[in-house]
């Protein structure tokens, strides 16, 4: 007698998933199944990563084909959103409210009375350090703190499916680092995410399996360090928004990899060959204090077009 | 305490209104449609004061016709033309056919829409929100406009029931405009020229031209409520009376109720179905 383990079930599944915005294709016969853990989304801007994720948060409808989440159709069952947490990318809020109201308001919509809507979203509030913001209100937030909102908002009713849309963006090195640790707790905690990002190197310190999507097909599904080293070719180009754009430029010329250095308003862009060790850094810099406040981190999507210009020769 | 859900998992339907309502009353009055709103019904009470304060200086009354026309008639035609005529239904085009299209032009809809409730139950949340605002500021004016007007040549004890009337008529005005708008809304990518057009084009035409058509306007049983007489004085008006079929109150009143209910639900129908895609 044999017996085999049996695969886990997959936690979102689409079967010859389409979707057209009148003559646009935002997303083409899409085949996928995503196994439970955590799953990273990987394409450049306007690759079908946002059409994607709206589809199996049922917010669009599908053209063509199927989508299943947690087992059940999404499109029109209100009833599965208890077990899903959605951040969207959209930077949009009620600014007059305050970041405890906006997210114990949510809750409440979720069948949660006041005082455990008030206390589910204060926790969530602690988990992306947001407890001492959360009586201010959302219009007088930097983006980062709005960015952490969001996950707040889509953590705080403990679901089981999480559905990040570029959680990252926006954040500070600090937030950054603590988002991706919170995103690997996730995982670890036996319950699953769908994470999109259009920066390699973000993905990968999330987790190990992608999708990588590019002009609304999946090309690639599986380990991140299969694309790892095709990305290692092309150099890695990193914005960052700083006090002291000059004197943060001079500490991480210190190391060689950085690659070219180009200011703007308040702003300094880098050219590494190195990502990750350059992150690295970037971070240590940013919790030391060294080079002033740093308020931003962003990665522009080249890095991955001149991979994905690559992949689909 | 655990979340409130019903059998499917999902909130309750009201209590999912009744929710969105809390959340979107606060964001409803400090909209920039509230100083809209604040003119609109302020029109009318600076028009009354006004009346008054030329009353008080000796000066004569209004008149049509030679005829002076009294504190409570005058009231009549103001609640008739200024408030029932104007004022409530552009309030119900521009908080009406809005309901769901903030949202969505906010890009906030997507935290509504991701929740476990009935997206019908957003629709009547906000429809809900959008009456209790409107309401909190007219009626209040309503009520300062007929004390301003009608104490000089009227009695308030004998003409009190009718200002309760007037409310009530006033607030089912909204009601139903501010139901008729939200399905526009719902339904339509630009309701807010549907609705003007409705509201001051085929209304005000319709009504004016004898025939069944009329039947086809919200105002045509709005007017069948009104407790004042119309002043009859011009001949355009005595000709206007002799094509009035108004109907029985009890018809209107059902009219109204079924107008109002049947375009909410077709409007939760349309919001529950459709998709609403988000500009970048």
């Amino acid at each position: 007698m044999s017996t085999t383990a049996a695969a886990p079930a997959a936690v979102i599944q689409t079967e010859r998933l389409s979707k057209w915005y009148g003559q646009v294709i935002g997303l083409n016969d899409v085949t996928v199944a995503v196994p439970p853990g955590v799953t990273g989304l990987l394409g450049p801007n306007g690759a079908g990563k946002s059409t994607f994720l709206k589809l199996i948060t049922g917010q669009l409808r599908p053209s063509q084909g199927t989508v299943r989440v947690l087992g059940e159709p999404i499109w029109n069952r209100p009833a599965l959103f208890r077990r899903i947490g959605f951040c969207p990318e959209q930077d949009a809020f009620y600014d007059r409210m305050t970041g405890l109201d906006w997210v114990a308001a949510l809750l409440r919509l979720n069948g949660l009375d006041e005082p455990a809507s008030r206390e589910a979203a204060a926790r969530a509030l602690e988990v992306v350090q947001l407890t001492d913001a959360a009586g201010r209100k959302i219009g007088g937030y930097s983006k980062g703190m709005r960015q952490r909102l969001k996950l707040a908002q889509a953590i705080a009713h403990d679901p089981e499916l999480l559905v990040l849309d570029e959680p990252l963006s926006g954040l500070d090195p600090i937030a950054r680092r603590h988002a991706i640790r919170l995103i690997r707790d996730w995982g670890r905690n036996g319950r699953s995410l769908i994470v999109s990002s259009h920066v390699l190197h973000e993905v990968e310190m999330m987790t190990s399996d992608i999708l990588l999507i590019n002009n609304g097909r999946i090309l690639a599904e599986g380990n991140v360090h299969q694309i790892r080293d095709l990305i290692d070719e092309h150099p890695h180009t990193v914005h960052i928004r700083a006090d002291q754009p000059r004197g943060l430029a001079r500490l991480l010329l210190a190391a060689d990899d950085v690659l070219s250095l180009k200011f703007g308003d308040g702003s300094v862009t880098v050219e590494t060959a190195k990502p990750d060790v350059f992150y690295g850094r970037l971070t240590a810099l940013a919790a030391s204090g060294e080079a002033g406040p740093i308020h931003e981190v962003t990665s522009p999507d080249d890095n991955l077009q001149a991979v994905f210009r690559y992949l689909v020769k | 305490m655990g979340p409130r859900t019903g059998l499917d998992g999902r909130t309750p339907f009201w209590t999912a209104a009744v929710r969105v309502f809390d959340l979107s009353l606060g964001e409803m009055l400090w909209s920039r449609r509230t100083i809209l709103l604040l003119l609109l019904v302020g029109a009318p009470v600076v028009l009354a004061i006004a009346i008054r304060l030329l009353q008080a200086f000796g000066l004569p009354g209004m008149q049509v016709q030679g005829v002076r026309v009294a504190g409570p008639d005058l009231f009549g035609v103001i609640i008739w033309v200024l408030f029932i005529r104007f004022v409530v239904p552009v309030l119900g085009v521009f908080y009406g056919t809005a309901l769901i299209a903030d949202e969505v032009d906010d890009r906030t809809i997507t935290y509504l829409f991701t929740r476990p409730i009935p997206r019908g139950a957003v629709l009547v949340g906000k429809y809900l929100a959008y009456l209790a605002c409107t309401a909190l500021i007219t009626l209040p004016a309503v009520a300062v406009v007929y004390f301003v007007i009608v104490p000089p040549g009227g009695s308030i004890a004998a003409t009190f029931p009718k200002l309760v009337v007037d409310l009530g008529l006033i607030a089912a005005g909204l009601a139903v405009y501010g139901s008729l708008f939200a399905f526009i809304g719902a339904w339509l990518n630009r309701p807010l020229i549907v609705g003007l057009v409705f509201a001051f084009g085929w209304e005000p035409i319709v009504m004016a031209v004898p025939g069944y058509l009329r039947h086809l306007t919200i105002a045509y049983y709005l007017q069948a409520l009104v407790p004042q007489a119309m002043p009859q004085d011009s001949t355009v008006s005595l000709l206007q009376s002799l094509f009035r079929d108004l109907p029985t109150p009890a018809t209107s009143l059902v009219s109204l109720a079924v107008i109002g209910v049947g375009f909410l639900i077709l409007a939760a129908r349309v919001v529950s179905s459709r998709e609403y895609v988000l500009e970048p």
